[in-house]
């Protein structure tokens, strides 16, 4: 499907998450890079390359839609999956709304993963 | 000197003429004077004489008789010359005079002023009483008292002296020798100086009446002025008492104005008090009373005859309180009017009446023991009637245990969107392990290593499930199975109120049909209300996506066959799939992420705990049903848990 590995950043405050999530995506050939918080996401040097950010909503310190409001505001395009185990299904069309490309509540099947991911790198391709 | 020569030289007042008395015409000559030859008037120095009189009269009006005596003894060349005035005492001309007296003489007799003759025998009497000039030769010979005036007059001219046309007086001149004869030209002279005597004397008596007028005048005017200036004295002290009085007066009335105005506030916040008390025992609900102990003297308020519901003004008696008394608390009531008439102690006591509708009305007294003016004991209370508090206290007690137990219906809901966080971190980590393994193990060659890893965490997360779940299992085990009589309709009503503003939030439109011929049940109340919480909010939840209908959600409550209840809940939302419909009781097993799969698993629970069923079914149209039904009463409780 794609030529290069394409970067997939994880952003989570919950450890078992950052371990298994990116150990997953690489079997499928992405490289992954884990946060444990957004600010920490913000500070690296990897924003520009990441096609898709596996992002949590509810962690301590800046949220998850506060992260995409920040990259929106700093004009970085990157296609959002929001992940998260607390549940707030009302939350769900305004996170789409705002231009994330999924919502997944945990736990999600290794498909819902893989589609959601490779929606991402798709926008991003042909994306505006 | 004056006096002593008075005393020797007036003549004593004849009573008559006294014997050996020579007639008056023996010494009478008057005739002779036409006969003798006349020396020519002197007009010269008759004029002169008269100058002198006049200013001696400017200079000084008193000496104007002396300068009179002096000028006729001048003028006639006689010895000497003098006047005689008639006076009552002795100084004044008056014609009322019963002897005349000599208040001035010059030349030789001039020792003899202040002498004097008598009116009615004398030679000054005789020209009166003839009124015209006399001559006279050696009148000593008829008037025997004149023989001690030495020397001896040889002839005396004495010619009449008038005041304001009245002949008052004399006036004279006497030869002591022969050396000259008086003739026609002397009485001339001595009449028209007469005369200007006369005018003269007139005109210092007018000033003396002139100068005693104004003196009187002044003196009157002094008086008028001292009387004037006391007058004006006593305006200025009487002005001054009355305006002091007057301020005074006006202090007094201001004071008194005040005091009306003080009396008239008093009156008015007494009015208003006693309104106000009146309005503050009806709006409190609480009546007074005073009770004279000696004589049983008992006032009501106005409010208290209201609360015992008797007609206002009835004369009030022990017997009758005892009337309107609760009968369990009559001995209640004996008990304090003995313990109040033995002693003066303040008491206060709760009590019930039982009105005449059968009603209960909660008192509670306060009296205050005093002594009334008369220094008799007497008790002032104030009623209460608290049965309003009593049944709020009671509504408000409820109202609290109510509020615990819908807190602790909320607190479940939020536990349960807690325990699906939980819940779902690990079951998300399990699944994501486990694929993760199965790509391992799958790779040319296996990675076998990370299998391992991946597989070890798999574990890990699994048992941090588990540690929630038992830790779940454990909190409900510590929440008590109380079982109480119930009704089920109100107990569901209760969670709809709760529920009312999520609802509204999420434009949820409810409808309940709550059966009126449910029986009480016996149930855990807090337990079947997080049931029912449990269904409203998946109704709900389940309705969030839908846009082109109202979301419509209906809670009944019926009665079934066999003594059991029936509630159930429907929406219009997303709706189940028939064959998922067991698996969505199932514990964890949920279409969303919210901890609704929890809810309703716990909510199964529960139901079973009561020996009940809940279940879901698809409706006809859109959205699900689902019911939980209980039987009525509850023999055993069974204790299975989650």
């Amino acid at each position: 499907m794609m030529g290069e590995r394409s970067l997939v950043s994880v952003v989570d405050d919950d450890e078992s998450v950052r371990e298994s999530l990116p150990d997953l995506l690489r079997q499928f050939g992405f490289a992954v890079e884990a946060f444990s918080s957004a600010e920490a996401f913000l500070a690296s040097d990897i924003v520009s390359e990441t096609g898709c950010l596996l992002l949590d909503i509810a962690m301590p310190g800046m949220s998850g839609p506060d992260l995409q409001q920040e990259l929106t505001r700093r004009r970085q395009k990157i296609p959002i999956v929001f992940i998260t185990a607390h549940g707030d299904s009302t939350a769900r069309p305004r996170l789409l709304a705002r231009g994330a490309v999924a919502c997944l509540f945990k736990p999600f099947s290794e498909a819902d993963l893989l589609d959601a991911v490779g929606a991402a790198l798709l926008s991003r391709t042909h994306g505006p | 000197m004056t006096d002593s020569l008075e005393a020797r030289s007036y003549a004593p007042i004849e009573s008559s003429i006294p014997v050996g008395a020579v007639p008056l015409e023996t010494i009478m000559c008057t005739e002779e004077l036409h006969r003798r030859p006349s020396r020519p008037p002197g007009h010269e120095e008759e004029n002169r004489a008269l100058v002198k009189l006049v200013s001696a009269l400017a200079d000084s009006p008193s000496t104007i008789f002396q300068t009179l005596a002096e000028t006729i003894l001048h003028i006639t060349q006689c010895d000497s010359a003098g006047l005689s005035l008639l006076t009552t005492d002795g100084q004044t001309p008056d014609v009322c005079g019963k002897r005349f007296y000599w208040p001035a003489i010059a030349g030789m007799w001039n020792t003899h002023v202040g002498g004097g003759t008598p009116r009615n025998f004398g030679p000054c009497g005789d020209v009166l009483d003839q009124n015209r000039t006399l001559l006279f030769k050696h009148f000593e010979r008829r008037y025997p008292y004149l023989l001690p005036v030495v020397p001896a007059a040889e002839e005396c001219l004495l010619v009449p002296f008038y005041v304001a046309g009245k002949a008052v007086g004399t006036i004279w001149a006497i030869m002591h020798s022969d050396r000259r004869k008086f003739d026609v030209e002397d009485d001339r002279v001595m009449g028209s100086l007469g005369k200007f005597a006369s005018s003269a004397y007139q005109a210092l008596a007018s000033i003396d009446e002139l100068r005693f007028q104004i003196g009187e005048r002044e003196k009157a005017e002094a008086a008028v002025h001292k009387l004037a200036d006391g007058l004006e004295v006593q305006v200025r002290v009487r002005t001054r008492e009355l305006e002091r009085s007057t301020a005074e007066l006006l202090a007094t009335n201001k004071e008194l104005e005040k005091e009306i105005a003080k009396r008239r506030r008093a009156e008015d916040r007494f009015r208003r008090s006693e309104a106000l008390l009146a309005e503050a025992q009806r709006l409190s609900a609480t009546g007074s009373f005073s009770w004279r102990v000696a004589t049983d003297e008992i006032t009501w308020s106005e409010q208290l005859y209201r609360i015992y519901e008797l007609e206002i003004g009835v004369q009030v008696t022990l017997e009758l309180i005892r009337t309107r008394v609760h009968p369990e608390d009559l001995s209640l009531l004996e008990k304090m009017v003995e313990q109040a008439r033995t002693g003066m102690t303040d008491f206060e006591w709760q009590y019930r009446l039982l009105m005449p509708d059968r009603s209960i009305k909660y008192m509670h007294t306060v009296a205050h023991a005093t002594r009334d003016l008369d220094g008799q004991l007497e008790y002032i209370a104030a009623v209460q009637d608290v049965t309003a508090r009593r049944m709020s206290e009671e509504a408000l007690a409820k109202s609290r245990s109510d509020l615990a137990k819908v807190a602790r219906v909320m607190s479940l809901g939020v536990l349960t969107a807690s325990i699906a966080h939980e819940v779902n971190q690990p079951l998300s980590g399990i699944i994501t392990n486990a694929g993760t393994c199965l790509r391992m193990l799958d790779a040319n060659p296996p990675n076998l290593e990370g299998a391992r890893e991946t597989a070890r965490r798999t574990i890990r997360d699994g048992n941090r499930a588990s540690d929630v779940i038992t830790r779940l299992r454990a909190l409900f085990s510590t929440e008590e199975f109380t079982l109480e009589l119930l009704d089920l309709n109100e107990a569901t009503r209760e969670v709809i109120a709760l529920s009312l503003s999520d609802l509204e939030r999420n434009r949820v439109v409810l409808q309940s049909k709550l059966a009126e011929d449910l029986p009480t049940i016996t149930a855990d109340r807090i337990q079947l209300q997080q049931v029912i919480l449990n269904l409203l909010r998946n109704a709900s939840d389940a309705m969030v996506d839908v846009d082109d209908r109202p979301r419509r959600l209906l809670i009944r409550t019926e009665r079934e066959d066999g003594d059991r209840v029936r509630v159930s809940v429907r929406d219009v939302g997303v709706g189940v799939d028939p064959q998922n419909v067991n698996k969505l009781l199932d514990a964890f097993y949920t279409t969303k992420s919210d901890g609704m799969g929890i809810g309703l698993s716990v909510s199964r629970s529960i139901i079973e705990r009561h020996h009940g069923r809940l279940w879901a079914e698809p409706n006809d149209g859109p959205g699900a049903t689902f019911s939980f039904s209980i039987p009525s009463s509850q023999e055993r409780v069974t204790d299975t848990a989650l």
